[in-house]
């Protein structure tokens, strides 16, 4: 018998007050989970198992998705962030200035004149950036098979 | 002509060796011989009840290393 | 590495999709390419079916459309198979297509031919199908009390479906209060009221309690449909104001057309589910001839056997691992309380006592299914 062993004589009597307080604790439980399971019915059942399925199979098409978690990872940079908010921005505010501006006469005139702006000629030059570098992106996942 | 199968049902629960040899007389023709083997006791009194109530031919019963070989024949 | 899957059901589903995740690396180095035919570009939860003849589930539930549950990497055609040609190891469709394959996977499943059994397609009702199952429902709701018969084909799909349905017509006509007006009588074919001897030994006091009536060693012959008897191969017969049947099933007709197996179940190796003869086919779920329950676990199963050899072959040129004959089957016993039984070749079912937590555990498999199909579960 090693030291830590008590022996039945020596080993501390239950107070009966805090069994009764245990029990009541512990039917308090089983109360909780017997009305939970009667609040249940095969309809909440049915729900909650396909929410839960489909979610899962959400997860594993998200988590399979070596393009998303390539995007993730950029995303993951302060750059990348300040760039995202910035497109949207700018999204936004496009969209505002083409809903006050009158519509579009067409015609070269009206080319020449939006050529001249000089906010015109910055974002033709992102533009064919934005070009060079995904033509580039491109030709190499058609090279690699995209590994 | 008359033809010779045998249906392997051994260890098999479900759907268990009578049941197998039911579906096969389904597909069998009149005259043709079945050997069912089983792994089961309890088929070697299960499938002569059957096959005297409707009215085929058993034609031996055997244990062989723990597998049971009932031959039986088609007669409707 | 050409591998093509025959049938999109259960067991074609489950396969494919766990081969693609298996090969996504081997398939996008476009070493391995994985084609499946199938007869229909949507996908039945047939279970369900049982819930339907009920009132409990409706039929659009029991769908999807297969190339919503196949990985994107799987070529899918409805172009089922009309002949094989296996000594070519190709096949050609009903469009005319011919498809080479160095790896084959027939999982074809079965079908419902009540046409066997004189009057059994007029006489009686059955939810072996969405029609089926819809109009027997609509003949439940309008029945007002009589005898029932139910009857039961050799073989059949799911074979614990004979003793659910008994328990659900005694539920379905005891919440009507019609219960007293209603004598339920339960045929089986063999000597007991059911193949595995646990669920016969549970399920026979249980049949006593709510007077259900049962004859053993009744093999369906014929039913007559004008004086509604029911006469049996071992010379009984049953009279009735109701019959409901399981149908006898055989396997597609491709199969008995190409002399690939008796009654359309092809022979199969019971560890490697190889096709008797054709090291590189396969064979999966209702298609084999195995002793083996048909039923959507065993399909399950033998496809998670079949997925991870066929990967092994190409990735280390063996096999890994024998199908144990492992079978998962609910059991649905009324009142809203389920067991299950789950056995292999070598361990019979051990029975548990029916309760709540199975049902819904049953209820939330009906919705996992989708899961599960696409390889996930």
């Amino acid at each position: 018998m090693t030291a830590q062993t008590e022996s039945p004589q020596t080993a501390k009597t239950v107070d009966p007050g805090e069994l009764a307080h245990e029990l009541e604790q512990l039917s308090e439980l089983a109360t909780l989970v017997l009305s939970a399971r009667d609040a249940l019915s095969d309809d909440i059942v049915s729900r909650v198992a396909q929410a839960l399925s489909e979610g899962i199979t959400l997860l594993d098409r998200l988590t399979r998705n070596e393009g998303l978690m390539r995007l993730l990872q950029v995303l993951d940079t302060p750059e990348s962030q300040h760039l995202l908010h910035g497109l949207s921005t700018a999204l936004a505010k496009m969209s505002r200035d083409i809903a006050i501006s009158p519509p579009a006469k067409g015609g070269l005139v009206g080319v020449a004149k939006l050529a001249m702006e000089p906010g015109t000629q910055e974002g033709l030059r992102s533009l064919s950036l934005l070009g060079k570098y995904w033509s580039d992106s491109m030709r190499e996942l058609h090279r690699t098979g995209g590994n | 002509m008359s033809d010779f199968k045998t249906i392997d049902a051994r260890d098999t629960f479900c759907p268990g060796p009578l049941m197998e040899l039911i579906s096969y007389m389904k597909t069998a023709q009149v005259g043709d011989t079945l050997e069912l083997l089983s792994t089961d006791n309890g088929t070697a009194s299960d499938v002569p009840e059957w096959i005297d109530k409707v009215g085929h031919e058993m034609i031996s019963s055997e244990k062989i290393d723990d597998v049971w070989h009932l031959k039986v024949r088609k007669l409707k | 590495m050409r591998i093509l899957v025959v049938g999109g059901g259960c067991g074609g589903t489950i396969l494919a999709n766990n081969l693609a995740r298996r090969l996504a690396n081997e398939i996008r180095s476009r070493k391995v390419r994985i084609t499946m035919l199938s007869a229909s570009d949507k996908h039945m939860y047939q279970p369900g079916l049982l819930y339907v003849a009920f009132g409990q589930m409706m039929p659009d539930e029991l769908y999807r459309d297969q190339l919503s549950l196949l990985e994107p990497t799987i070529e899918f055609h409805v172009d089922p198979v009309e002949q094989f040609h296996l000594d070519q190891n190709r096949v050609t469709t009903k469009s005319g297509r011919t498809h080479e394959y160095d790896v084959m996977v027939i999982a074809t499943g079965s079908r419902i031919v009540p046409e066997e059994v004189p009057g059994l397609v007029e006489g009686s009702e059955t939810f072996y199908s969405e029609a089926a199952a819809v109009k027997m429902f609509k003949r439940l709701r309008e029945f007002e009390g009589g005898r029932v018969a139910i009857v039961v084909g050799v073989p059949h799909k799911c074979p614990i479906a004979p003793v659910e349905v008994t328990f659900s017509l005694h539920d379905y006509f005891k919440t009507r209060g019609i219960r007293d007006k209603v004598h339920i009588k339960y045929h089986y074919p063999i000597g007991r009221i059911h193949t595995i001897e646990n669920v016969a030994k549970w399920a026979k006091p249980e049949f006593d309690r709510i007077g259900i009536e049962y004859e053993t060693l009744f093999n369906v012959k014929e039913v007559d449909v004008e004086n509604q008897v029911v006469k049996s191969e071992e010379g009984t017969e049953t009279e009735y104001d109701l019959l409901i049947s399981i149908p006898p099933h055989r396997g597609m007709p491709v199969i008995e057309r190409d002399q690939m197996g008796d009654g359309g179940w092809i022979p199969t190796d019971r560890y490697k589910l190889t096709m008797e003869g054709h090291d590189n086919v396969y064979v999966l779920g209702d298609t084999t001839n195995l002793p083996v329950s048909k039923t959507g676990s065993a399909a399950h199963f033998e496809a998670e056997v079949v997925a991870e050899n066929i990967s092994s072959i190409i990735k280390i040129g063996t096999p890994v691992r024998d199908y144990d004959g492992k079978v998962y089957c609910f059991i649905e016993a009324g009142h809203d309380r389920a067991t299950y039984a789950m056995f292999n070749y070598e361990n019979p079912p051990d029975l548990k006592a029916p309760n709540k937590s199975m049902h819904w555990f049953k209820m939330s498999y009906n919705k996992m299914y989708w899961t599960s199909v696409r390889g996930l579960l």
